[in-house]
């Protein structure tokens, strides 16, 4: 079973901040809600689909894990995949991390997810640190150069709230439970 | 007629100044919704996913509410735009996913557009006045403070992102559809 997760303790982005303080809270809301989203649900639970669609709860954690150590990890800061996204053979199974989320161990699932929001808001601080928002990324975008961590981190939040929303529609099949 | 299949979606630029970068996101999913509601007949726009009772017509209309709820009610303190003026909210809470199944397509993306426009033109000016960090006119409910500027948007960002990850499934199960 994964997690419970108290609603009362999720983040609320500030209504009145700074840009980097509104971006990381509004990054925050979107991470906690996903947490909810997938809290107390067993192993089988998290592998039901909603077709037509493929997807799972339990894929989608192990992807929104990966979507961390990717952008902020990978490509912000030029760091290597931690494992287990190290050893994989993207080329010859490009959906490894939706197909083996739908199979792994609720609370390890968690563990993990934690653990790359972790190193996450690291490379943030340091990103932060070195250039604030206009911070460049190390590695590249294949045609337009690098990319700014102002984008990346409105690009998180709506890579979040897209699946978080894809989430809403799963978990209500899965047990009912609704809600923003 | 535009061919409602050809992506005419604009990136978001990867560097970029706050205002425009939030523009941007926020253009690329109304844009998004537009482009998982195009090319369906009404009906096709009522269908719902059990057990979820959403359907992309109800989607945008719900959207074109939101937008004058936050560029017009919130930032301006001024009456919702028509139709959602005259609704009996009372006695219909969800009278937009409702009533959406009436509405012809063309009507429904009339209000939609026209929505967007009128939100555009009061975030011209609200940049104006006093860019991102404007304070909206109307207080919170829940804080009891005012919004920034910068909040709405990417309030608004999420909530877009949130509503295109719905259409995403519902869209799927209607013709088989998929995308980003």
């Amino acid at each position: 079973m994964t997690q419970s997760f108290d609603l009362s303790t999720r983040t609320e982005a500030p209504l009145r901040a700074d840009e980097v303080t509104a971006l990381r809270g509004f990054l925050d809301y979107q991470r906690d809600t996903f947490r909810w989203k997938c809290s107390g649900l067993s192993q089988p639970q998290l592998a039901r689909r909603h077709p037509p669609s493929t997807m799972t709860l339990g894929g989608m954690m192990k992807h929104l894990a990966l979507n961390e150590v990717g952008w902020f990890g990978r490509t912000l800061a030029g760091a290597d995949y931690p494992e287990p996204f190290g050893a994989v053979d993207w080329d010859g199974d490009p959906d490894w991390e939706w197909r083996t989320g739908a199979q792994d161990d609720p609370e390890e699932l968690r563990t993990l997810y934690d653990d790359c929001v972790r190193r996450a808001d690291a490379a943030i601080d340091a990103a932060l640190a070195r250039g604030g928002l206009e911070a460049e990324s190390v590695e590249t975008s294949s045609q337009d150069g690098t990319f700014s961590l102002r984008w990346i981190l409105l690009h998180m939040i709506e890579e979040y709230a897209r699946h978080n929303g894809q989430a809403d529609l799963i978990r209500e099949s899965v047990d009912g439970a609704t809600g923003e | 007629m535009s061919d409602p299949a050809e992506d005419t979606r604009v990136d978001p630029p990867l560097h970029a100044d706050e205002a425009t970068m939030l523009r941007s996101f926020l253009d690329y999913h109304r844009d998004t919704l537009r482009r998982k509601c195009a090319g369906l007949t009404q009906e096709q726009l009522a269908q719902q996913l059990p057990p979820s009772d959403m359907s992309l017509g109800g989607l945008m209309k719900h959207l074109a509410l939101v937008e004058s709820q936050w560029f017009d009610q919130y930032l301006r303190d001024l009456p919702l735009a028509a139709p959602f003026d005259t609704a009996d909210w009372g006695a219909h809470p969800d009278w937009e996913f409702e009533s959406a199944r009436d509405d012809r397509p063309d009507q429904l993306r009339a209000l939609f557009d026209e929505a967007v426009r009128r939100s555009d033109a009061a975030t011209d000016d609200a940049l104006a006045a006093g860019g991102l960090d404007h304070e909206s006119a109307r207080l919170s409910p829940r804080t009891g403070q005012t919004f920034t500027l910068r909040w709405i948007l990417v309030h608004m960002v999420e909530e877009y992102s949130r509503h295109n990850g719905h259409a995403d499934l519902i869209r799927q199960s209607v013709d088989g559809q998929t995308g980003e």
